[in-house]
């Protein structure tokens, strides 16, 4: 499903214009980011938790070549569900 | 990092102020955006936000699993786990926040120095554990009545020394006062961790190994069992054809062919050995082999030695064997697997092997057998 279906969802149910609703989501998106690059958390309420998680240093072998190359340590985005969604969206 | 949360409550009045919405309008968005992202998923398995990424069900497939306690085979049914993939952009700025915003890589230090800080104030607090309990006593409360002017010198020092040399460690005014066998061991340590950390940061770090040997030796065995194949695949005529080539090139057999005729002038046996002629046993004629016991088919590993020990009891016989099926057999010690074998009934003087004449047959035909295996 894309954004623009998702705008019509969310139009409907909250009945807003879909222009709003657009420009609602896409604020929204602009929160989270903002916030996401001053080290916050994002809680979706209901939905789970979006947050960085540092993935550490780290040391590779080649398997083959034996050659050894240095992996720096990066933040990723990590996406945390609520359990409750989690256990209801396991049986589909 | 990710210690203080953008709770709902916030992300919604931020929504307000930022997008100039009622209360309201806020909260019936951001309930529908909640209900409606979970409704969608359960019906598209994958919703794509832009800005932002996408939410995705994957299916994890069901896997055989043993039960720890029983020991019995239990399957783990499968299920569907929720994932959000980043978009690209969002990826790279939240790699770039690791760089730009979280110092990674002084941190650690910094927090082995506080750690080693922190280790050498609790060593010195376990040094003084026995004493400390001590010395609030003595320097202040016993000492003040017996000597009142030297404690307050003593005091006047202690405060100095200690706020000078706080920050490092306060070990060091306890091995002035008292000698800790445990201390000078463990200091060193944690001042010396922070140091050779940076050190090791070598972003490729190459491993010179030479595999030549064992390459060598694997190139061997392969040599080898190549070898071993063909010799094993190769029809024998060409195999044996190479043989007496190379036996006839070899320079053992030019000697050998010297030593042969000196000997075989001196003896009759070899001389029989060496040349064979039909012509030597001229008082054999053909047999002929009337009855036969059985028409028997050469099966796998079976020779014409074993089925004469079948037969006839001894594997002495198995020229008569040869002989009766000569008209189809080449080489008695290769016959085909299903090759038909004419087993002949032997007379009483055939199996006769007291029998000086017989002994003399039996052995001019197996002569002539192996002339033909040649």
């Amino acid at each position: 499903m894309l954004t623009k279906d998702l705008i019509g969802l969310i139009a409907n149910a909250s009945g807003m214009s879909k222009k709003d609703t657009e420009q609602l989501l896409s604020t929204t998106n602009a929160i989270v980011r903002e916030n996401l690059m001053d080290g916050k958390s994002i809680q979706l309420q209901g939905i789970g938790t979006l947050e960085i998680k540092e993935r550490k240093e780290r040391v590779i072998v080649h398997p083959r070549t034996g050659e050894r190359t240095y992996v720096p340590s990066k933040n990723q985005l990590v996406f945390r569900p609520v359990a409750n969604l989690k256990e209801e969206l396991k049986k589909i | 990092m990710a210690e203080d949360k953008l709770i709902w409550s916030e992300l919604r009045r931020a929504l307000m102020t930022r997008a100039g919405v009622s209360e309201k309008d806020a909260t019936s968005f951001l309930n529908a955006f909640q209900t409606q992202l979970i409704e969608a998923l359960k019906e598209d398995k994958q919703v794509k936000i832009n800005g932002l990424g996408t939410f995705r069900l994957q299916p994890v497939a069901p896997r055989k699993s043993v039960d720890i306690s029983t020991g019995e085979e239990i399957t783990i049914e499968g299920y569907n786990k929720i994932i959000f993939a980043p978009e690209a952009g969002l990826r790279e700025l939240v790699e770039k926040v690791s760089v730009a915003s979280s110092p990674a890589e002084p941190d650690p230090i910094q927090k082995l120095g506080v750690q080693a800080e922190e280790i050498v104030d609790i060593l010195g607090e376990l040094g003084q554990s026995p004493e400390k309990q001590e010395e609030p006593e003595s320097p202040e409360e016993p000492e003040i009545p017996e000597t009142p002017e030297e404690p307050e010198e003593q005091k006047a020092e202690e405060p100095e020394e200690q706020k000078a040399e706080e920050p490092e460690a306060t070990v060091i005014i306890h091995e002035k006062e008292t000698v800790y066998v445990p201390e000078p061991v463990y200091i060193p340590e944690p001042t010396k961790d922070p140091e050779p950390e940076p050190e090791p940061e070598p972003v490729i770090i190459k491993k010179k190994e030479s595999h030549w040997f064992r390459n060598l030796l694997i190139i061997l065995l392969i040599l080898l069992l190549l070898l071993a194949c063909a010799y094993y695949f190769l029809p024998r005529p060409m195999l044996e054809s190479w043989r007496d080539k190379a036996f006839e090139w070899s320079p053992w057999h030019a000697q050998t062919e010297q030593v042969a005729p000196v000997e075989a002038e001196n003896t009759e046996a070899i001389e029989n050995q060496a040349a064979f002629a039909e012509e030597e046993y001229p008082e054999f004629d053909e047999i002929v082999y009337d009855q036969l016991i059985v028409t028997e088919r050469m099966h796998y590993a079976s020779r014409l030695a074993w089925m004469s020990y079948r037969f006839y009891g001894d594997k002495r016989y198995w020229p008569y064997l040869y002989d009766a099926n000569k008209d189809h057999l080449d080489n008695p010690n290769d016959i085909d697997v299903g090759t038909p074998i004419r087993v002949p009934k032997l007379t009483a003087e055939q199996r006769d092997l007291n029998n000086e004449r017989t002994r003399k047959h039996l052995e001019f035909l197996r002569k002539r057998a192996e002339k033909a295996m040649r």
